[in-house]
């Protein structure tokens, strides 16, 4: 990969982090609620999968959903504003950040492990009957892959060959159950298989992989190859969320071996070695720093919805005598 | 007009809607090769090919899950649960995201999916393919609930339904489709939220639902012979409901009995009572009364499905009590 290209993905995995770090701070001082999922240490599989997609594809995403959208492109200040129930969110503020819905951006969550893998089939398929040449990825968890709807949606997919990424962001922990324990096989792509799909495992926290294999199966997947099932494994570096007990499930030591595996210093790394400088890669962080700390202070500043508003949508009323 | 079966009815609404629109497809277990359960469906596969019409395996979440993601890319399915008994395996498709996402996106994304099933005791099929869950439904926002009684109801209501943009969960009952009624030549649509009133009379309103309207027009009919004059009221949608209509029959009659098949606790029965009770108060000559099936797991047979089902005359001496 080439440095300019590198650095590019670099610069996003910093936005990334940053924009994480912000959300932790924000919801230290109560400015956002609750559904905050830390995403730090993950930032290599939501920039090499998301960034990969064309506007009109359809992402599906998780509960811990902020850095995908980000990623994806939706607008920052309406995942923030979402985050911290502003009229601004991307949905008016009336999901938080479990359920970021950006429909013009094509992305959505929702916070039931497991759910959208059942509706990336519905998306794939509607894609595949109107010969769309778009496709659809799926985001989700080792622990959305014990779930029933992981199953029926992978066979379901598979049987139709539908234009579906499902992407497995194994960060070896669903909320305290480590996949070691919990996941009956060694590693989760090895279910494919048993789908009679190929069984693809990546380093999840390698930038330049999970790009390049996103680009790969997007591609295949465009000519009608899909569905694909790719596992990437990459290390939840904080809690499942800000302040659960952590010890009662791994040790420092633990997540201190994973934090030598951080994407972004891998990243840098890989970038020095190019022949950057760290003034380069400083220089990068601080341009994020300042456009976080706009975002912030623009998004302090954004109104709350009414209740009116809030409870406007539950249903679309009837037309008296038409329907 | 035609005298077609009720599951005449809904396989005319389905060949009607399809053609009107390529986006109105049709999944569900055995819904082409068998064309339904009972036979709602037969022939479309021929007539319309597979990606309008597809089988799918036995994956409830999977298949709901399916409608949801296919509406929210412009397309109309109607999503066939087999048996109502099923759809616990694909409730959270339709209680967390189908009923969620037009609020949840600010109204942005429409779910425009139908879930049709069926539900109900009748044909010996004992607890896990007999129940009436359509209170689960009703508690839901965001849904819309239907449940017709006759071949121009469904048809009619069917058709509304899959024009929709809301979720609708559509429930028909498995005693219902082999039963006969007239139903217009001409495309025809029946407004969904629009109560109907079967028959007329000035003495008591009977609220029933589904195949429960059958039985109260049968004691309807029974009763008129000892001269008392029962006016029966189908709601057709118990959610959004038809509260004038309901409004309007008690304050007439001044006495009101509810008939469900679904268990009396907890259940729509109550929330029409109640209703009734908050719009009435002045006009009721008695307090509502409600007859719904026992509260119990539905047994095997057909001789104690009959037990714990109302009845003609569980509801004939119902209203002679009333009358009192």
């Amino acid at each position: 990969m080439s440095s300019d290209r590198l650095l590019s993905l670099y610069e996003e995995m910093v936005t990334l982090r940053e924009f994480d770090e912000l959300c932790l701070a924000l919801k230290k001082k109560d400015f956002i609620y609750s559904g905050y999922h830390p995403y730090v240490g993950q930032e290599a599989v939501a920039v090499g999968f998301c960034g990969a997609l064309r506007r009109e594809d359809v992402l599906l995403s998780t509960h811990r959903a902020h850095c995908h959208a980000v990623a994806r492109g939706c607008p920052r200040g309406g995942i923030l504003t979402e985050m911290m129930g502003r009229r601004t969110g991307s949905a008016g503020g009336l999901g938080g950040g479990m359920q970021i819905l950006d429909a013009p951006h094509n992305f959505y969550s929702g916070s039931i492990v497991g759910s959208n893998l059942p509706i990336a089939t519905g998306v794939g398929l509607a894609m595949k009957q109107k010969k769309l040449d778009s496709v659809c990825m799926c985001l989700f968890g080792d622990g959305a892959s014990n779930t029933g709807a992981f199953h029926e949606a992978l066979n379901l997919a598979a049987i139709w060959k539908l234009p579906i990424i499902f992407v497995c962001e194994n960060n070896q922990y669903a909320e305290a159950m480590p996949a070691r324990e919990f996941v009956s096989c060694e590693r989760i792509s090895m279910r494919a298989k048993g789908y009679g799909l190929e069984e693809i495992s990546i380093d999840g926290n390698d930038v330049e992989q999970t790009r390049a294999t996103a680009e790969e199966l997007i591609a295949r997947t465009r000519n009608g190859k899909g569905p694909f099932l790719v596992e990437a494994l990459t290390y939840r570096i904080r809690g499942h969320y800000v302040g659960d007990p952590e010890s009662t499930y791994r040790t420092k030591d633990e997540v201190e071996e994973w934090r030598k595996k951080d994407p972004i210093l891998r990243a840098g790394r890989g970038l020095l070695e190019n022949g950057l400088s760290q003034r380069d890669l400083d220089a990068v962080s601080a341009k994020v720093s300042k456009e976080m700390e706009e975002l912030e202070k623009w998004a302090l500043a954004q109104e709350f919805p009414t209740l009116d508003e809030a409870t406007a949508h539950v249903y679309i009323p009837l037309q008296k005598g038409r329907e | 007009m035609a005298i077609v079966t009720f599951g005449e009815a809904i396989r005319q609404a389905y060949e009607e809607e399809m053609r009107r629109d390529p986006n109105v497809f049709l999944i569900g277990e055995d819904v082409g090769r068998w064309g339904s359960l009972y036979r709602s469906s037969r022939g479309l596969l021929e007539q319309f090919g597979p990606d309008q019409v597809k089988d799918a395996p036995i994956s409830e979440a999977a298949i709901a899950g399916c409608g949801v993601g296919a509406a929210l890319m412009g397309m109309r399915p109607i999503v066939e649960i087999m048996y109502i008994d099923f759809v616990s395996i694909a409730m959270d498709q339709i209680v967390n995201h189908a009923a969620k996402w037009h609020q949840l996106s600010g109204g942005a994304v429409k779910i425009p999916m139908v879930l049709k099933t069926q539900g109900g005791c009748g044909r010996r099929n004992s607890s896990q393919h007999s129940q009436s869950l359509e209170n689960w439904f009703v508690n839901v926002p965001g849904l819309i609930v239907v449940m017709p009684s006759t071949p121009y109801d469904v048809k009619g209501l069917l058709k509304s339904a899959v024009r929709n943009d809301n979720p609708v969960v559509f429930i028909e009952h498995k005693c219902l489709y082999f039963d006969k009624g007239e139903v217009p030549e001409g495309e025809y649509l029946v407004p969904l939220g629009k109560a109907d009133v079967k028959r007329a009379g000035d003495d008591v309103t009977i609220i029933a639902t589904s195949w429960m309207v059958q039985f109260a027009l049968r004691a309807a009919e029974q009763l008129a012979e000892e001269g008392v004059s029962c006016e029966v009221a189908d709601p057709r949608t118990l959610w959004p409901l038809d509260k004038e209509t309901i409004i309007t029959s008690v304050r007439k009659t001044g006495r009101c009995i509810v008939v469900t098949e679904a268990p009396m606790e907890g259940g729509w029965s109550g929330e029409a009572a109640s209703v009734v009770h908050e719009n009435c108060f002045e006009h009721l000559k008695k307090p509502v009364k409600r007859l719904c099936t026992v509260r119990t797991g539905i047994p095997y047979g057909p001789v104690f499905e009959r037990e714990i089902l109302p009845n003609e005359l569980k509801i004939r001496t119902a209203v002679k009590d009333i009358l009192k």
